[in-house]
């Protein structure tokens, strides 16, 4: 489904990714750990151009997104984002969050798109808030509306950086429990995360960066229980 | 009393100010309203990517703020004589390229304010540069810029005093049409300041309320 090759991103004269090669399967859920400074996050902004790419190639579903002909848009429409801090619309409801982009990209009507729209709500536990504002929500809460925002689009792969980094750790439970059924549902996940639970559980591979490239990949038992590289030990003897 | 107050400028002039005053509003309504949009474009064209647009806005901003309005208007009245458009034309344009340039700064000031991760979260849900734009940084950027903009309305009013070297028959010039008949220096000026206060005072009053309420 996604395909990385050689991936390299600089900001100014610091070389943040230095040649990334990764592969994601369909329906695959992988885990991208390390720790912080690693260039995780910016590995997964440039899955979505969120980052324009210093070099390299990225292919999504066949789609080369690296290429400068490509239809931007189009393909951030089809690949959904979840952020740290949600970045919810504070001026929209709740609906009309999860409304906006099927309404103004997809061009459906606004009814079609609310009758599409609550099944989502429902699925993140959230049916009864569809008319409240961001901020009357919790964190957690305001993450599974910007999951649910994300799903509206129905795209292909699903990206989540840090989803529940900023969350109290009492709502961190319901924000992981919405992604663990998005992917026994089999929707194509790539998690930056530090919720090492979440990774051995749910994750089929989990990557470790550190110092812009992938140190080391693997099933999330063998990384977690028997790492090989000694940056891979160091991080998770000071983690787990 | 009462005889004195009604004999005097402090009543009489009255009717002459509130023409004047009718003037003033239509100006610097007119003035801030054009020049809102005047602003809108520089501001933004200040967050342009492409150099030139930001150029072109940058020097249009600091010549504007950098050069007193007086010598804007007097530029704009006798500069462009050979158009001859008249004083009220003047003044119009005058207050709407000053208000325009500190406009330009209050868009661009609210726009930047906005988080940048709203204009990833537009994007990353396929909305093009334009559509994130107008449906999401636009929207909560303008309310931040209601409060700074009744900061300009009440700079801008009192700015239009100055066209009256131009003879725009504006309140103040009113005023100095009425003393110099009367000789009622003191009291007209008096008075002068109070229509001005009569619009400044609960325009303030307003925009503490509004800001209060967006919470911004």
């Amino acid at each position: 489904m996604i395909t990385v090759k050689d991936l390299h991103k600089s900001f100014g004269d610091n070389e943040v990714l230095k040649g990334i090669d990764a592969k994601v399967d369909e329906q695959e859920v992988v885990c991208v750990i390390g720790p912080s400074g690693s260039g995780k996050s910016t590995f997964l902004r440039c899955l979505n151009l969120l980052e324009d790419i210093t070099a390299g190639e990225v292919t999504i579903d066949g789609d080369v997104i690296t290429d400068p002909k490509v239809n931007i848009n189009e393909i951030r429409s089809q690949v959904g984002m979840v952020f740290q801090h949600f970045n919810l619309f504070p001026h929209k409801t709740v609906i009309e969050n999860i409304t906006l982009g099927p309404v103004k990209v997809k061009k459906i009507s606004e009814e079609e798109a609310k009758e599409a729209a609550l099944p989502l709500l429902d699925k993140v536990g959230l049916g009864d808030k569809a008319d409240a504002y961001p901020d009357s929500l919790s964190g957690g809460q305001k993450q599974r509306v910007a999951i649910a925002r994300s799903l509206a689009m129905e795209p292909k792969v699903m990206l989540f950086d840090e989803p529940t980094s900023a969350l109290d750790p009492e709502l961190v439970g319901d924000v992981l429990q919405v992604m663990k059924d998005l992917a026994e549902e089999g929707m194509t996940m790539v998690v930056v995360t530090h919720e090492m639970g979440f990774a051995k559980e749910v994750g089929d591979r989990v990557l470790f960066m550190d110092e812009g490239i992938v140190m080391e990949e693997g099933d999330p038992n063998q990384i977690f229980d028997d790492p090989q590289n000694p940056r891979t030990q160091e991080f998770l003897s000071k983690i787990l | 009393m009462i005889e004195y107050l009604m004999d005097s400028a402090y009543y009489k002039s009255i009717p002459y100010l509130y023409e004047g005053m009718k003037l003033t509003l239509y100006i610097t309504i007119v003035g801030l309203f054009l020049g809102f949009i005047l602003g809108a474009f520089a501001g933004l064209g200040r967050l342009s990517k492409y150099s030139i647009i930001r150029a072109i806005s940058t020097v249009y901003v600091e010549v504007t703020r950098g050069t007193p309005i007086l010598a804007q208007v007097l530029f704009i009245y006798y500069g462009l004589t050979v158009v001859n458009i008249g004083e009220l034309t003047s003044a119009i344009i005058a207050i709407t390229i000053n208000a325009g340039a500190y406009i330009a700064e209050i868009v661009r000031g609210a726009v930047h304010s906005i988080d940048r991760g709203q204009h990833e979260a537009g994007r990353s849900v396929g909305l093009t540069e334009k559509q994130t734009m107008r449906y999401i940084i636009w929207p909560q950027a303008f309310k931040r810029m209601i409060p700074p903009l009744g900061n300009q309305f009440i700079i801008s009013l009192k700015d239009t005093s100055l066209f009256s070297v131009i003879a725009v028959a504006e309140v103040l010039y009113m005023g100095k049409q009425y003393y110099n008949a009367t000789f009622e220096i003191f009291e007209t000026l008096i008075m002068v300041c109070v229509f001005y206060l009569i619009i400044t005072i609960p325009t303030s009053i307003i925009l503490r309320r509004v800001e209060r309420k967006l919470d911004v």
